[in-house]
């Protein structure tokens, strides 16, 4: 290899090409790519990590938003379950009211009637009791003085009086 | 550990240095009995003198085998790796696990973030920047192999021979190349075209750190009595350190070229095409109303 500068020599610089090739594609193969794709696949592993927890804090807000929402429906649906049932107590109270108002109506009604039916009775009760009082009284003293004149003069009498 | 202990340990290991530089002084010069360091040094440049048996094939440089060594080295570990770690990969990772996450990371993240059309880059810089940053450390362990000539030598780095340094400028530069490719059609070729230096610069980048690093770790080694508490800096830490920066510096340069020459996105007008334009825009109108009048 005289001339060249440097004794280069383009063998050695092909054999050097060749050792070097063979390093690069073993070094590719055995160490570079199986550790490039572990940390590939850990990249992937915690991004989907930190997706999922994304997620799941999205869901928690929205869970807790929903919570919140509810709450307030919540709170609305008690007042006015609060107002129906007031307006039901309410009305309850009314016909209650109403249906103790009649009764009441009418048990006086029945006790007026009852009462009036009572004064007659004792009233014809009391006049039938003074009738054969007086009747007895009239015999009694017709048959002491005489007679059966003054007897019918007090039948004619009581008959006037009739 | 009080005062006393350290200053008593401090001194144990001085006696241990002090033993092995008198050892060294009296048995001699040892390697530069052979070669004089002019040798030693224009060896290590033009590689002329000493020559490895390839499998008794062809006489080729120590950095062709050493790069062969490297690589099997590398890929016996990427192998046991496969078996016995990455199937027990954990979410949460060990130890072991985070260094090979982050270096498959670094330059995956590399390729990603200097170009929108990444293919197999990222693939290719973490193979470049483990064979190089392997590659020079290598050079530490001081690996031996025997000339044809028949002298031990320590195995150099592998990009320290030029032929490696070229194959892996060459190699970047087509890699580029396909990312233009890649991104731009044929018009990518021509993006590419225009840093015609780059395959030059970026052997010769690569050549030249590794050449001046295994020339003065020779230059310290050549001498004994400048191997004590010396190779600990030139040796290890610089070794280390451009072990580090060549690496990232061959891996970011492709990848950043890579990106340049794959970008489609249209470039945005000029100042004065777009005053141009608009003057171009308000004489249209201003016709069209005469027109109407």
């Amino acid at each position: 290899m005289t001339g060249v500068p440097l004794n280069i020599d383009w063998q050695q610089i092909l054999l050097h090409l060749f050792n070097f090739t063979i390093l690069f594609g073993a070094l590719y193969i055995l160490l570079y790519k199986p550790v490039r794709d572990f940390m590939a696949k850990r990249t992937a592993y915690y991004a989907d990590m930190d997706t999922r927890a994304e997620d799941a804090l999205k869901a928690a807000e929205e869970s807790r938003a929903s919570y919140d929402e509810k709450v307030r429906g919540f709170d609305e649906e008690v007042r006015a379950e609060r107002s129906k049932l007031n307006k039901e107590i309410a009305e309850s109270r009314d016909r209650q009211m109403a249906a103790a108002k009649a009764d009441a109506e009418k048990i006086v009604s029945n006790a007026r009637t009852e009462a009036e039916r009572e004064k007659e009775e004792i009233i014809a009760s009391a006049q039938k009791e003074i009738t054969d009082m007086v009747t007895g009284a009239m015999e009694k003293l017709t048959l002491e003085q005489s007679a059966s004149d003054a007897f019918d003069q007090f039948l004619d009498a009581a008959e006037k009086e009739k | 550990m009080t005062k006393q202990e350290r200053r008593k340990t401090a001194l144990i290991f001085a006696v241990i240095a002090a033993v092995f530089m008198i050892g060294a002084i009296l048995t001699g010069g040892g390697a530069g009995e052979e070669e004089s360091i002019q040798q030693v040094m224009r060896d290590a440049v033009l590689h002329d003198l000493n020559k490895v048996s390839l499998f008794g094939l062809i006489d080729v440089n120590p950095g062709l085998m050493a790069g062969f060594i490297v690589s099997g080295i590398l890929i016996v570990f990427a192998l046991i790796c496969r078996i016995f770690v990455i199937p027990k990969f954990k979410m949460v990772p060990g130890k072991f696990q985070l260094v090979l996450e982050t270096a498959v990371g670094l330059f995956d993240n590399m390729s990603k973030g200097n170009s929108k059309i990444h293919g197999f880059l990222g693939a290719y810089i973490f193979a470049a920047g483990a064979y190089i940053f392997t590659g020079t450390l290598f050079e530490l362990f001081g690996v031996q192999a025997v000339t044809t000539g028949g002298v031990s030598i320590s195995l150099p780095a592998p990009l320290s021979d030029i032929n490696g340094a070229i194959m892996m400028g060459c190699l970047s530069y087509l890699v580029i190349m396909s990312g233009g490719i890649a991104g731009n059609g044929i018009k990518g070729i021509g993006k590419t075209l225009k840093e015609y230096s780059l395959p030059i610069s970026l052997s010769f980048r690569l050549f030249g750190a590794l050449l001046s690093g295994a020339l003065v770790t020779e230059l310290v080694y050549y001498y004994p009595k400048l191997s004590y508490v010396l190779p600990v800096l030139v040796g290890v830490l610089f070794t280390l350190l451009h072990a580090l920066i060549q690496a990232y510096v061959l891996t970011m340069l492709t990848s950043l070229f890579y990106g340049q020459v794959s970008d489609n996105t249209p470039k945005p007008l000029k100042e004065k095409k777009r005053r141009k334009g608009r003057k171009a825009e308000a004489e249209s109108a201003a016709a069209g109303e005469a027109a109407a009048a």
